[in-house]
């Protein structure tokens, strides 16, 4: 597993009332090019209209990203492509798109920016903001009553950097309500350094949301726009260990023990058998939290040492499940699957470590089917993890 | 001298809770506060009665002793019991 990691992640708002946003945005990872394309999307208006437009656009801009053609002439392709609004004589959406091409090692990051009508994007080392030039290109489209703007710009991203897309709706958040002339970019610079500052390895997933909160409350909780916010964040990975089922034959536990005890990171155990050997190798005590448990979930413990000790197959099931529909995780209901799923995020390499023992107790036919074999469930949760969240993931089998 | 809490423990392990522990979690709502107060009531991640076999699931140990196949009802007759005593 590499040592340097590529955090993207996104926050998004819809208008106040629309089921639908009009902001768009798509990420994709092509390992074999060592390839991430981040395309954040703007259609004009907000609901379905612009659903379809930004979704046309952002799959037109990635799409064209992936191919050999460069992401200045698929750029011009794309606002050529776009419809002009015969009233309004604006184009029908704007676009960000971010190429970020890495080596094998994750080390030289090199990332091709292209901005189009969105607020310019920001850049930070740790808290401080980042100025670099952007190369602009005009182009007079037929119907349009003004030139159009691309701007154009490459550089490289090391650890510790974060560069910051949003749209319109943060930029012009509490316009004309708690701020005249809205949030504005000066606004958003200021708030990220903040909130940067305070919290120095905010992950993506949280500085994004903490951005589209913001620009949320600007307006008054009734959001005038869709806010969108895409961060990338390049950091050492956070990892994470889940051990789920005793190992196959007892002599294995204590190479379990150390497995767990040499792990840097956070540590899940999941399973009730699987909790009772760590406890017993470790010599602590096992308690259960009936304070957090739903009817499809069972309570969680606390022990010494582990930082989520859970019930096995059903919380994973939940888990999985979370995880493949990308539930929202204020939606979910406070229990430990919940909680599972946050440590989760917040990770970005995970390494599970499966014990192969059969469980008499889930051999009994009146045990709902969901009770699958571990292993399918753990095939599972790693699809998940890696197609839905780009996280890494390895397993190893006891 | 003050009466000692009878000592409650539910299984919670999958078995367990999917066949009815997960009712017994809901002791707060149906059993009747002068039995709860006098109960301490806690959760195991396993009884480990299932690898034993024999007897029905979800299983509750109630001052040291093991019930099996303990509903709601059961629950509260039980425990009014151990009171009791």
């Amino acid at each position: 597993m590499n040592n340097i990691f590529i955090d993207v992640d996104y926050a998004q708002i819809y208008k106040h009332g629309q089921k639908i946003g009009g902001d768009v945005f798509l990420l994709s990872r092509n390992p074999e090019n060592n390839q991430i394309v981040a395309t954040l999307s703007d259609g004009l208006g907000s609901g379905v209209k612009a659903n379809v437009l930004a979704s046309l656009t952002a799959h037109m801009a990635h799409k064209l990203s992936f191919s050999p053609i460069s992401l200045e002439h698929s750029a011009e392709i794309i606002m050529d492509t776009l419809p002009v609004c015969k009233e309004r004589k604006i184009s029908y959406s704007t676009f960000t798109i971010a190429d970020i091409h890495y080596n094998d090692d994750m080390e030289n990051i090199a990332v091709n920016l292209i901005e189009y009508d969105n607020p310019a994007s920001l850049r930070f080392s740790g808290a401080e903001d980042i100025k670099w030039d952007r190369t602009r290109t005009e182009l007079k489209r037929e119907g349009a009553f003004k030139k159009e703007t691309i701007a154009q710009s490459s550089f490289k991203m090391d650890i510790g950097e974060r560069l910051v897309m949003f749209s319109d709706g943060v930029t012009q958040s509490g316009l004309g309500k708690s701020l005249p002339l809205g949030w504005r970019l000066d606004g958003v610079r200021k708030f990220i350094k903040e909130e940067i500052s305070a919290n120095p390895d905010i992950s993506s997933r949280e500085l994004s949301r903490a951005i589209v909160q913001k620009a949320c409350a600007l307006d008054g909780f009734s959001s005038k726009d869709d806010i969108t916010c895409v961060v990338v964040y390049i950091r050492r990975p956070r990892r994470t260990l889940i051990v789920t089922g005793p190992p196959f034959t007892k002599e294995a536990d204590e190479i379990l023990g150390e497995k767990i005890r040499n792990f840097n990171g956070k540590k899940i155990v999941s399973g009730g058998t699987t909790a009772q050997i760590v406890a017993r190798l470790f010599g602590k005590k096992l308690k259960v939290d009936l304070s957090c448990w739903s009817p499809d979930v069972p309570p969680a413990s606390k022990m010494e040492g582990i930082d989520l000790v859970t019930e096995g197959m059903l919380t994973l099931s939940k888990v999985v499940t979370a995880l493949e529909k990308k539930e929202n995780i204020a939606d979910m209901p406070n229990d430990p699957a919940k909680k599972f799923v946050e440590i989760l995020l917040d990770s970005d390499q995970i390494h599970i470590i499966v014990g192969t023992k059969i469980n008499e107790a889930h051999q009994d036919p009146n045990i709902p089917f969901e009770i699958g074999i571990r292993r399918t469930i753990i095939a599972r949760l790693r699809k998940a993890l890696e197609e839905n969240y780009i996280k890494e993931t390895s397993v190893e089998y006891l | 001298m003050k009466k000692p809490k009878v000592k409650v423990r539910i299984c919670l392990g999958t078995a367990c809770f999917v066949q009815g522990g997960a009712d017994l979690l809901l002791y707060n709502d149906f059993l009747e506060p002068e039995v709860l107060a006098d109960c301490e009531i806690e959760g195991c991640s396993c009884l480990e009665q299932c690898k034993v076999g024999g007897g029905q699931a979800p299983f509750v140990e109630i001052n040291g002793k093991i019930y099996d196949g303990v509903t709601q009802d059961v629950f509260c007759k039980l425990l009014k019991e151990a009171v009791k005593e």
